[in-house]
């Protein structure tokens, strides 16, 4: 084998691109997942949550190769710490994901939750869809970033794209303490399970922002060095 | 006597085959990685630009090691150069072929020293050794790298902030582009001047050069009348800097020639004129046919061999971009071309990998694998020991059974 093959290794940015799409396409189905749960199309949203189960799997095998060919014998632009942390919390998003899609059927044929709460559930998996497309064109741009040589403008770029995702966080965080005040206001009206559900619903679904956050906080580590 | 010399002429085929087959496609597959040209192409642009570096700018290098590394005047017998030479060809040889089977990068330059210095120790001793000379060699494993990766560096440093870390890296790239063509020229230039008139005036050289460079930048100046096709900034400047690899790629195969090729023919010759007229070969020139054999055995070389691995890295690495790669190939061609000028035992492959490591410190390279450095390194300290080794062993069967 010629030594090229092996001095160049391969680079990580393009699959973790691809890991980042997969982790995208995760979210997007989790959220019509959800759509289908608040039209109490409960058959429809079973099949996503179990397509959510999938392509978590997929990011799965994605992020290990990726590991597996980080040995620490790799040199690279930016620190190879930040990088397996970034994977980390990049596949952390499709693994929360996959957790609220397990949660989601829980109370399917039960009474209904209050509409006012139902409808916040509704927007905070819109918002988590836009905190991770966020979190895709922050791995899609870092890749711009490192082929022009760290050019200043890029880097601007992507200090844009880990400002607005870290507004998304900020405001799905709102929504988490709204349904809490409303849990705890309510607690003589709402049944015990009821409550559960709603809380760990809410908590899981504002995880993902959190995530991808903590996501693109690792790419901001990584230019912070540079 | 008829026998030797069709002895010679194969053994010294296999070692010019071992240099196009290893050596040249070493030293040109970053141009073939980063997609600026096709192995077929590097192909035909080693066969001629090898053979050109080699006919043209290669004598100095040849002399340096026929007569440095060992003190002739200890050898009072034809047939110990001639043997010699064999047993040192032979031994270069096999340990190419056996680090191009292990993909080792190892330097042509060294395994031809070790197989003289084999066969010198042998006949004569320590005392025949010229150590100091030796001990710039064992330097050059050194200064090789470090010159090739500081000059690496410094060339995409110069890139990043002239170019991709400007408003208008396409733009940029237009402008800058001639600059490096002609800097190149200047260089080819200089050598040309020294290697080919040979002139002493360094003013001259100077001269020689910044009229080649002239010329260069005027027709690269048109050349650069390309559009933007594509909508990426970077694509665009990528794709400016393919053009200019197409020139780097065969300013490699130039430097690759001046320096290396000598390493095959120049045993080649000293057998040669051995056997034609005793010990006085050591003052002959090399024979212009002998040049042109090993050209065309390099030729074979790359065909056979080289292709196969140029082929292989054009389709595996795509990591590799232009401007980076073209940082690489043009360190590390001025590099062996300066220092080859001055005559030092400077080895391509090592100022290549120097290269490389540089364009990696500047933040140019995704992913370089550090561990295979390091099998690349041991490879260079074991090279000479190992051609040495055999080199005694094949000289004593010779002297032996021939």
């Amino acid at each position: 084998m010629p030594f090229w093959l092996k001095i160049f290794s391969k680079s990580p940015f393009k699959p973790m691109i691809e890991h980042g799409k997969i982790v995208k396409e995760t979210v997007e189905t989790l959220e019509l997942a959800v759509v289908e749960w608040y039209k109490q199309n409960y058959d429809e949203m079973e099949k996503l949550c179990g397509r959510v189960d999938q392509l978590e799997k997929e990011a799965d095998k994605i992020k290990e190769s990726i590991r597996d060919s980080l040995s620490h014998r790799i040199m690279m632009p930016v620190s190879r710490n930040d990088v397996l942390l970034y994977l980390y919390y990049q596949d952390k998003i499709a693994d929360t994901a996959q957790d609220v899609a397990k949660w989601l059927p829980l109370r399917k044929h039960k009474d209904l939750l209050p509409e006012e709460l139902r409808k916040i559930i509704l927007e905070m998996a819109k918002e988590s869809i836009d905190a991770v497309r966020g979190v895709y064109d922050g791995i899609a741009q870092l890749d711009i970033v490192l082929e022009s040589g760290f050019n200043e403008q890029e880097i601007e770029k992507e200090y844009e794209i880990i400002k607005k995702v870290e507004m998304v966080e900020s405001k799905i965080d709102k929504y988490v303490s709204y349904i809490l005040n409303y849990v705890f206001q309510h607690d003589d009206e709402m049944k015990y399970s009821e409550a559960i559900y709603i809380l760990s619903l809410s908590r899981l679904l504002s995880s993902i922002s959190d995530k991808a956050k903590d996501s693109v906080e690792r790419i901001r580590q990584m230019l912070a060095r540079s | 006597m008829e026998f030797l010399i069709v002895l010679t002429l194969l053994i010294g085929f296999f070692m010019t085959w071992g240099i196009g087959a290893n050596d040249t496609a070493n030293s040109m597959s970053t141009a073939v990685g980063a997609k600026a040209i096709t192995p077929m192409q590097a192909v035909v642009i080693a066969a001629i630009l090898e053979f050109t570096g080699s006919y043209f700018f290669g004598k100095h290098v040849t002399e340096t090691i026929r007569k440095g590394i060992i003190n002739p005047q200890v050898i009072n017998n034809a047939t110990v150069v001639i043997y010699g030479s064999l047993a040192a060809l032979l031994s270069a040889g096999v340990w190419l072929l056996i680090a191009s089977y292990y993909g080792l990068p190892v330097s042509t330059t060294h395994s031809i020293i070790g197989g003289i210095v084999g066969y010198g120790l042998i006949y004569a001793g320590p005392k025949i050794v010229n150590w100091h000379k030796l001990f710039y060699v064992v330097l050059s494993w050194i200064v090789s790298p470090i010159l090739g990766g500081l000059v690496g560096f410094a060339v995409f440093w110069l890139i990043r902030y002239s170019i991709l870390n400007t408003d208008k890296p396409f733009e940029n790239a237009k402008k800058w582009a001639p600059f490096w063509i002609s800097l190149a020229f200047f260089i080819v230039g200089m050598t040309f001047y020294i290697k080919t008139v040979h002139g002493k005036d360094i003013l001259k050289a100077g001269l020689f050069g910044i009229a080649f460079a002239t010329v260069a930048f005027l027709v690269s100046k048109i050349w650069m009348h390309v559009h933007k096709d594509s909508a990426d900034e970077y694509r665009a400047v990528e794709n400016i800097f393919k053009r200019v690899q197409v020139l780097t790629s065969c300013y490699v195969a130039l430097a690759h020639g001046a320096n290396d090729v000598a390493n095959a023919i120049g045993p080649v010759a000293a057998v040669y004129t051995a056997i034609k007229g005793g010990l006085s070969g050591f003052m002959v020139p090399v024979p212009k046919w002998i040049l042109a054999y090993g050209g065309i055995g390099i030729a074979v070389g790359v065909t056979t061999y080289g292709y196969r691995v140029m082929r292989t890295v054009g389709s595996r690495i795509t990591e590799l971009t232009n401007t980076r790669g073209f940082s690489i190939d043009f360190a590390a061609a001025s590099v062996v071309l300066v220092a080859s000028r001055l005559g030092l035992p400077i080895s391509t492959t090592h100022t290549v990998v120097g290269a490389v490591v540089g364009v990696g410190l500047a933040r140019g390279l995704n992913a370089i694998n550090k561990g295979v450095l390091r099998d690349i390194v041991i490879s260079w300290f074991v090279t000479v020991p190992v051609a040495a080794i055999m080199a005694a062993v094949f000289f004593k069967i010779f002297m032996h059974i021939l």
